[in-house]
């Protein structure tokens, strides 16, 4: 898993690409946790996750729900398997993706 | 009822019933011929005598004179005398009536009385000389006819019924002719005929008594020879046979019952057949006896033949590159067919399938001793030939018995998987490549082990790759026969072989016993059916991974199991679904089962024609992570859990899940298609 960031006045942008799993969430949620501190508006883009599991989603409903304390949240480029698991679990209901 | 019944059907009230009723019928014959001819004579009797009585009459009267009579009107003293006559003979003779009439001739129908006399106790009054009166009836009639023209010389009418109050009695009627033969009137005689009553009732009562008496006598004595010769023997001997049937055990003998012969029989041949009968009792006690105790020798006999060889499965469960099973089903208590699979050492595993001539006992005490032999000689190494030939060089040296066994015997190195083997006469084994078909492998029969000593058997290879399988058997299976006489025959062998050769060797196994019962129904097995098979298994089908659970071994799961999908050709797409299932169930364990101490985890995968069964095994605590409700999916972000997703994922991802708590492990099994 690797993780990048773009910051743009009080919008960011988080790109995540590879595995999301138990061993990598961790990292994830501690990344977002750090830097959304005064922003307003997170955009995740899962261009080049091909993975999440359980954990991973975990982190990002923990986000959308910090999010939506004090500004917006955003998903995009969602690759079809992971959207897959965003139907299944409900996440494409909860979470703004585009 | 009940006694009746009994009555009715006992012999000797039978047959005296009978004997009486006989009696009683031919007595009344008897008395119906004696009353007829009683009658009959009592009836000739007195109208002769009656005839004299008128014949004599007639000469008291002077027939010349009779017309003269009636124109005098009977006053002169020869009528009167002729009268007093008349009437004297009448009291004397005792008759009823003495009296003559002149009838008319002309038509016989009407007479005029010249004499009349009346005897005795009758009703009579007589009538005057010139009283006229109609003939009585026709009988009469034709009387006086025949009379007066000379057709009869008497005639005689019976009146055997009381007749306007006169008693039964005889008119016996005579001519009375002139001094010209001329028949000029009729002498009657009238005549009672009491004595016909008062002499036939005695005679009849007399019939009666010495009939009944004689009856009482003849049934009596009937009686007495049937109840002595009859009854009381077949009574006796009806006794013994009863006592007999209940008891079964000799009695005193019945000897000559009877002076019958035919009843005596009955008992001589009664006291011979409980004879023989004790005999043949006796005799199948001690062939009962016998055949249980055979039957308990042979049911120990047919367990140590049983635990001879090799016969709990899975045989070696830590071995993951080979996979074997087999079965022995004898047609008798014991058989002559056996199989035997064992390690030489860690890497050659040798498998003997063999057939000894005959069945039973014989051929399961040869079988016993060729097993031992070519065991105990495979274990102190050597090639299939030669352990063959020096079991073959050892039997010979003591079968007396002529037996001999065919023999099939293969070395697999495990690693390589090369079988040597050497074939002593035996069924060619069957051989499945993957991918393909069963196919009879054929090779080089040599001489069945025991026929003759000195002979060189030789060694030839099979090459077994991983997902092979090889199939050995005994002839009782391609000539297993149903009832019609058809035999299974190795094409139908091969045939159900195929139909199950993706399955495991127990499994191909259970397919052919399973047609075989169907193919040969109610037909008795005829031989022994003993088969083996044996699989090199494929890598690719199953493995099996230990890992300490923690979080920190998820890579080497992952990597574990991705190596095996992509071995497997498994798509990408369902390798991210069963990726993502594995994970959640096995972080599930390394977080929860061992709380805060560590324990492993056992991750077994196996591909079964593109359907994979992941088997996760742990010691923790029991916990059914299935139990667990579904998260609510239609609830808003805010109102969302954290959590509680990964057992809902993998059920999701997964087709089947299922969970059993056995021998103190947490068993989780989910099993996914890819192919």
């Amino acid at each position: 898993m690797q993780l990048s960031k773009k910051l743009e006045g009080n919008k960011l942008t988080i790109t995540v690409s590879g595995r999301v799993d138990t061993i990598t969430a961790p990292e994830f949620e501690k990344y977002i946790n750090e830097n959304i501190e005064s922003i307003t508006e997170l955009i995740l883009d899962l261009k080049d996750m091909s993975y999440t599991s359980s954990a991973g989603l975990r982190v990002i409903l923990k986000a959308q729900k910090l999010m939506s304390a004090q500004g917006s949240m955003t998903v995009i480029n969602v690759q079809d398997d992971v959207m897959e698991i965003f139907d299944m679990t409900g996440f494409s209901d909860i979470l703004t993706i585009e | 009822m009940n006694k009746i019944f009994k009555i009715r059907t006992n012999l000797a009230f039978n047959i005296v019933s009978a004997v009486i009723l006989l009696l009683i019928f031919f007595s009344l014959i008897v008395s119906a011929i004696g009353y007829v001819s009683f009658t009959n004579a009592f009836y000739r009797e007195y109208r002769e005598s009656t005839c004299n009585m008128a014949q004599t009459a007639t000469l008291l009267v002077k027939a010349d004179n009779i017309d003269t009579y009636l124109a005098e009107g009977g006053t002169s003293d020869e009528y009167l005398q002729s009268q007093k006559n008349l009437d004297k003979y009448c009291l004397k003779m005792d008759v009823s009536l003495v009296y003559v009439i002149k009838v008319d001739t002309s038509d016989y129908g009407r007479f005029t009385s010249i004499f009349n006399s009346v005897g005795r106790n009758t009703p009579y009054s007589p009538w005057k000389l010139g009283y006229q009166q109609d003939a009585t009836n026709d009988e009469y009639i034709q009387v006086y006819k025949d009379l007066y023209e000379g057709n009869i010389s008497n005639g005689t009418i019976y009146r055997t019924k009381d007749l306007k109050g006169a008693p039964p009695h005889i008119t016996t009627l005579v001519p009375i002719k002139d001094t010209k033969g001329e028949v000029v009137s009729l002498m009657c005689i009238q005549r009672p005929m009491k004595e016909l009553k008062d002499g036939r009732r005695p005679y009849l009562i007399n019939i009666a008594i010495s009939t009944v008496i004689l009856a009482t006598i003849v049934a009596l004595l009937c009686t007495f020879y049937i109840r002595r010769e009859f009854v009381n023997p077949l009574r006796r001997i009806a006794t013994e046979t009863d006592r007999f049937a209940k008891e079964n055990k000799k009695g005193d003998e019945l000897g000559s019952v009877s002076k019958i012969h035919e009843i005596s029989t009955i008992g001589l041949s009664i006291d011979k057949m409980e004879s023989d009968m004790l005999r043949h009792i006796e005799n199948l006690t001690a062939v009962t006896a016998e055949k249980e105790r055979i039957g308990v020798e042979l049911s120990i006999a047919s367990t140590i033949q049983e635990n001879s060889i090799p016969n709990i499965f899975p045989a070696f469960p830590a071995r993951e590159e080979f996979d074997i099973f087999a079965s022995m089903t004898p047609a008798k208590e014991v058989g002559g067919d056996f199989y035997n699979f064992f390690l030489v050492d860690d890497d050659h595993l040798a498998i003997v399938m063999a057939d000894v001539s005959g069945k039973g006992i014989p051929a399961a005490l040869f079988m016993m001793v060729t097993n031992i032999l070519i065991s105990d000689r495979t274990h102190m190494g050597g090639t299939p030939a030669e352990i063959l030939t020096f079991v073959n060089n050892n039997i010979c040296e003591h079968n007396r018995a002529d037996m001999f066994v065919t023999v099939w015997l293969g070395i697999l190195e495990i690693s390589t998987g090369k079988i040597t083997a050497a074939n002593a006469g035996h069924d060619d084994p069957a051989i499945y490549r993957k991918g393909g078909q069963f196919e009879i492998f054929k090779s080089k029969h040599d001489l069945v082990v025991g026929a003759m000593g000195g002979i060189k058997y030789k060694d030839f290879e099979i090459q077994l790759n991983k997902g092979d399988k090889i199939f050995l058997y005994t002839d009782g299976l391609p000539e297993a026969t149903d009832k019609d006489n058809k035999m299974f025959t190795l094409d139908g062998m091969i045939n159900v072989l195929n139909k199950h050769k993706n399955k495991n060797p127990e499994g191909i196994l259970d397919g052919i016993n399973e047609s075989v019962s169907e193919f040969v129904g109610d037909a008795p097995q005829f031989d022994d059916l003993t088969m083996m098979c044996l699989e090199l298994k494929d890598d690719k089908c199953l493995k099996t991974l230990t890992v300490d659970a923690t979080t920190e071994n998820l890579a080497t799961v992952n990597e574990f199991i991705d190596g095996f999908l992509e071995m497997n050709d498994c798509p990408l797409k369902e390798q991210m679904k069963i990726d993502l299932s594995v994970e959640e169930v096995y972080v599930n364990i390394a977080n929860y089962a061992y709380g805060d101490g560590t324990g492993e985890a056992e991750i077994s995968i196996e591909n079964n024609d593109g359907e994979i069964t992941i088997v996760f095994k742990d010691s923790g605590v029991a916990y059914n992570p299935l139990e667990k409700a579904d998260p609510d999916i239609s609830l808003s972000a805010d109102e969302r859990e954290i959590g509680g997703l990964g057992i809902f994922l993998t059920k999701k991802n997964m087709d089947s899940l299922s969970y059993e708590y056995k021998d103190n492990q947490n068993i989780f099994t989910m099993t996914k298609r890819i192919l």
